[in-house]
């Protein structure tokens, strides 16, 4: 039996000499990062008072925003440039020159993108790999109660400017800027715009519909298709020139009812048609066609159709489009819900459904309940294909889940079945769905079946977390089981005031054995930036 | 010697092998097995492609297909009142024929 070495100079010859098995490359050259791991940390780094959002995912540039969320900087990761004339220089420390944030990064410009009264979205970042686009949201204040005009819903905010900027990142030009007025777009955790490779989905929460965008090669951003009303490009066309003909007719009678005041109207008031258009059309008519395929006999269908859809039709009607994500070229993954359920911050407890779309034959092709468990089963098999894979960076299809991941998949088991209620557990676990994009880092330290971690200390995914004063540990998954690497955020000595509430976030960079961890207060405080690196 | 000699090969000493006998020429190669049956050849329209959708897209659209298809009794339900467990053998992705 083979013993596998665990010294990086055998790996290295031992990678000369075995070919590894078909479709293990990745993961073959991943095993490195067993011994390249960033174990050194520089405390609280003097470095700029900037929010720093991310690292790209190819790594080529950090994102950062100006603390009045008003400029983008953008930074260059480098490394060290150090070298030591001494004997014996592993047990030295680093000189005290070496040890700033500059020795690492190195500010590439740093732009301005909100005008006056606008602020970034410092959660809003999403990266077109491929040509190097970064894409930014300025918005104004938000406004609540604000009255539905125009065809908007009742009960979600607006806010009068949300503005996109498409960015070139290696120079900081502004390529493309696409604005929504009196709308309201989820910005937080980009979760109400996906990225597809070049296509971009808008959910426009308060006019309820879908911008599919395209970013050209260019940097123009054109717009495809806008889902919702109108399935296809040309029904509005079709429908507007029908609806022109049915008001021509009745407009004399109109008149007479209306003759003793004589009311100007600036507008065309909003046609009050019957008819349901768009996706609801779609949907529904979906959702009848499968309750009625159910029974055979046409009494039996009726009370079954009754019971199931009838009763419930008005809310079925009132679902409206939460959140939305690509699941390839041509389909949409929809969550629908109830309008209290959109701007609320809690919206596990509000009903939610699942849809398939397909934008090029305007067909819903599958419609599931939160509960579901076929759709379920599904994820806990293709969780992957949720996360559409990436053209352009291989690694990034190597994202721990439990369907690429045993580790994971233990974990999802047991607590499937600690779980006291399934249809609890289900809904607990796709509440997830539609994923945010681009909201896992893809670094292979986060890799279940290389390390060892508390996940809900530190994990791939890039939210705030509570800090603790204990460093968070790496343990290796195979054989010796080794502590390798600790991270460590806030002040090297701990922290002596044990009230306030802490918050920690994580920057991995994708490629490096290069970490930056931030601890912040929430009393606007300076945060405590550690850079943790391999020496 | 032999056939060793009939290639021209390159060695150290052209002695070598001269022990060499070749094998038996009236057994060289085997004779081509050609199929006497017609049922394994391609139907004659056949082209092979790789399926655009993938695999998540086709299960989804596998159970679709499956609940609006109007002569099959789904034991399914949709309904938000009843759920009921369906048998994971529904799953079985052999039951689609191959594209």
């Amino acid at each position: 039996m083979y013993r596998r070495r665990h010294n990086i100079t055998a790996r290295i010859f031992d990678r000369q000499i075995h070919t590894p098995p078909p479709g293990t490359s990745v993961h073959r050259a991943r095993r490195f990062y067993e011994n390249i791991v960033p174990s050194s940390t520089i405390y609280d780094v003097e470095c700029p008072d900037h929010s720093f959002r991310k690292f790209t995912e190819d790594g080529k540039y950090l994102i950062s925003f100006s603390r009045n969320h008003q400029e983008l900087i953008v930074y260059r990761p480098t490394w060290l440039s150090f070298s030591c004339k001494q004997e014996d220089c592993d047990s030295q420390d680093l000189p005290q020159k070496a040890k700033k944030f500059e020795s690492f990064f190195t500010q590439l410009y740093s732009v301005p993108l909100a005008s006056a009264n606008e602020l970034i979205c410092k959660d809003f970042f999403l990266y077109a790999e491929s040509n190097q686009f970064g894409l930014f949201a300025t918005s104004t204040a938000q406004i609540y109660d604000a009255p539905a005009t125009g065809g908007a819903i009742q009960g979600v905010p607006s806010i009068e400017k949300i503005t996109f900027h498409l960015l070139r990142l290696e120079d900081g030009v502004v390529l493309d800027e696409r604005v929504f007025c009196n709308d309201y777009i989820n910005l937080a955790h980009s979760m109400g715009v996906f990225i597809f490779d070049d296509l971009l989905a808008i959910v426009s929460l308060r006019y309820q519909r879908i911008h599919i965008l395209q970013i050209r090669d260019s940097g123009s951003l054109v717009d495809l298709r806008a889902i919702g009303e109108f399935c296809r490009e040309d029904d509005e066309l079709f429908l507007n020139s029908s609806t022109q003909a049915s008001a021509d007719k009745r407009g004399p009678q109109h008149l007479l009812s209306n003759n003793i005041v004589n009311v100007p109207r600036t507008e065309q008031p909003a046609q009050e048609s019957p008819f349901l258009s768009g996706i609801k059309q779609r949907l529904l008519s979906f959702i009848v066609r499968g309750i009625q395929n159910e029974e055979k006999d046409e009494t039996l269908r009726i009370q079954t159709l009754k019971k199931k859809f009838y009763f419930h039709f008005q809310d079925y009607v009132d679902l409206i489009i939460w959140k939305v994500q690509f699941l390839d070229r041509h389909h949409l993954l929809i969550k629908f819900g109830s309008v209290d359920g959109a701007v609320s911050r809690n919206a596990d407890s509000h009903p939610a459904f699942f849809a398939v779309y397909n934008m090029e034959s305007t067909e819903i092709i599958a419609f599931y309940q939160m509960s579901s468990e076929e759709l379920y089963l599904l994820f806990e098999q293709y969780c992957d294909h949720f996360h559409i894979p990436s053209k352009s960076s291989p690694y990034m299809n190597f994202i721990s889940s439990h369907s690429n991941n045993i580790h994971a998949l233990e974990q999802l088991k047991s607590s499937k079945n600690k779980a006291t209620s399934f249809p609890l557990f289900i809904k607990k676990v796709l509440v997830s769905l539609p994923f945010n994009c681009q909201s896992q880092s893809p670094s292979p330290y986060f890799d279940q079946s290389l390390f060892r971690f508390d996940e809900k200390l530190i994990s791939a995914a890039d939210r705030h977390r509570q800090s603790t004063d204990h460093p968070i540990k790496f343990i290796l998954r195979r054989p010796p089981h080794t502590l390798k690497f600790k991270i460590k955020p806030g002040p090297e000595a701990g922290v002596t005031d044990c009230r306030t509430k802490r918050i920690s976030s994580f920057l991995f960079h994708p490629i490096l054995p290069l970490a930056l961890s931030v601890q912040q207060t929430l009393f606007l405080q300076p945060a405590v930036v550690n850079i943790h690196f391999r020496r | 010697m032999g056939s060793w000699s009939v290639g021209n090969w390159p060695s150290f000493d052209p002695h070598n092998f001269s022990q060499l006998r070749p094998n038996d020429p009236s057994k060289k190669t085997p004779i081509t097995y050609h199929p006497t049956h017609e049922r394994t050849l391609p139907p004659p329209d056949q082209v092979i492609s790789s399926e655009a959708k993938n695999i998540l897209l086709r299960q989804f659209y596998q159970r679709g297909d499956e609940k609006l298809r109007p002569k099959r009794a789904a034991p399914e339900n949709l309904a938000p009142e009843q759920e009921c467990k369906h048998p994971r053998a529904s799953v079985a992705s052999s039951s689609e024929p191959p594209k």
